[in-house]
């Protein structure tokens, strides 16, 4: 189906991302010959990779691992035919009947574009998060919770991510502070788990969490804040599960309209405000940020990306 | 030019599988050292990267010198393959 005189390669569909959203619209492309291909600068399978255990994904009554979930996405879409190249693309130029895209293996062509770039984890933005990055403050338990094997640590969130996080890390961690800046946000499930877990882990609600401090380099406390009352945690490290933030950087100085936030507008179609281009998943804004949502808008999105590719040219 | 690359890991980490399979993808030979079920080596990853955080990748040429790569990062462990 592809085709084109420009001496940049070309393709149908050029999904930005590979995590869910994305990996569910590529197989119903490539399953109706469609050539598509998909960038990823990260993980595939995006944040659901890195998590632990997703529970609320349909279809699997014990729940999955996020790793396994990945996998399984990925080699559906390849199956029928879809491309992953690892790269990032860095600009939209729309060039009507084209869209050209900046990438970091040089400029590249398509029809039509899906933004499924999802999100990535928001920070706190205390002082000492950044200058012990890696050394005491963590994103990925699932990465790098076994460097605390018998070690004291913070979490800091109370939705679901942390509190499924704050469970993994207590196969290493002998004890854990959760620290929960308002009221948990968790589902009952992951409720009822915490508090089977008390002996290891302490929750902490209407906690601030205020400062990491370090002693030679390394993370050695927490210090929050609780009804006014200053309160240190002794600990060996901090993971931080505090909400995401939308990896739309790449869209700045472009016609794609943002909102307040950084989430990619779209209508009813999942259209954005360039024509031919689309979103799903995490990146849109008004999404529920949920792995079985992210899979569905992909679909969405792969159907309409038909519609419009089957359009005259004259109408795309 | 032949290079001996490590990738420290652990059991659950994406991003470690990521850069095993990009060396993969490149054909490039590797070690692995899995610091979950080998903590007494965790040292070597705080020692070559000043972190305790996985993937760590460290590419060595035929000189002895080395090129530490913390995280799943493209443009750097293109440039130590590369070079």
């Amino acid at each position: 189906m592809a085709e084109s005189t420009s001496p940049a390669p070309f393709h149908d569909v050029i999904v930005v991302g590979a995590g869910p959203a994305a990996l569910s619209a590529a197989i119903y492309t490539t399953r109706e010959d469609i050539d598509t291909l998909l960038f990823e600068r990260g993980a595939i399978g995006g944040l659901a990779a890195i998590t632990d255990k997703i529970d609320n994904y349909p279809g699997f009554p014990d729940g999955v691992a996020g790793l396994q979930l990945a996998d399984d996405l990925r080699a559906q879409a390849e199956r029928f035919g879809a491309k992953i190249e690892l790269g990032e693309v860095t600009a939209i130029h729309d060039e009507g009947k084209y869209k050209r895209l900046e990438t970091t293996s040089g400029d590249m062509l398509a029809r039509a574009v899906l933004i499924a770039t999802g999100s990535d984890y928001k920070k706190i933005g205390v002082p000492g998060e950044a200058e012990y990055y890696g050394r005491g403050v963590h994103y990925c338990a699932t990465c790098d919770g076994a460097f605390y094997r018998e070690k004291r640590l913070v979490v800091v969130g109370g939705g679901n991510s942390a509190v499924q996080e704050a469970l993994f890390l207590t196969r290493f961690a002998t004890h854990i502070d959760l620290l929960v800046r308002s009221t948990l946000k968790a589902s009952d499930v992951l409720l009822r788990e915490l508090a089977a877990h008390s002996d290891k882990i302490t929750v902490h609600l209407g906690t601030t969490t205020d400062e990491i401090v370090a002693t030679d380099g390394m993370v050695t406390k927490v210090i929050g804040t609780h009804e006014g009352q200053r309160i240190e945690f002794d600990t060996d490290g901090v993971f931080v599960f505090v909400g995401l933030v939308p990896n739309s950087q790449f869209l700045a100085g472009t016609t794609i309209e943002l909102d307040e936030v950084g989430f990619v507008k779209t209508d009813e179609n999942l259209a954005t405000t360039m024509p031919g281009v689309f979103a799903a998943g995490d990146i849109r804004s008004g999404a529920t940020m949920q792995v079985a949502s992210a899979v569905g808008e992909g679909a969405t999105a792969a159907l309409k990306i038909r519609e419009y590719l089957e359009r005259p040219a004259t109408e795309a | 030019m032949s290079k001996n690359v490590t990738v420290y890991t652990t059991n659950n980490c994406k991003f470690c599988a990521m850069v095993k399979q990009y060396f993969d993808t490149k054909g490039v030979a590797y070690d692995v050292v899995n610091v979950e079920e080998h903590p007494e080596r965790q040292k070597e990853v705080l020692e070559l990267s000043g972190m305790l955080s996985v993937p760590v990748t460290n590419v060595v040429d035929e000189n002895g010198s080395s090129k530490v790569i913390v995280g799943y990062n493209i443009a750097e462990l293109n440039a130590a393959v590369a070079a």
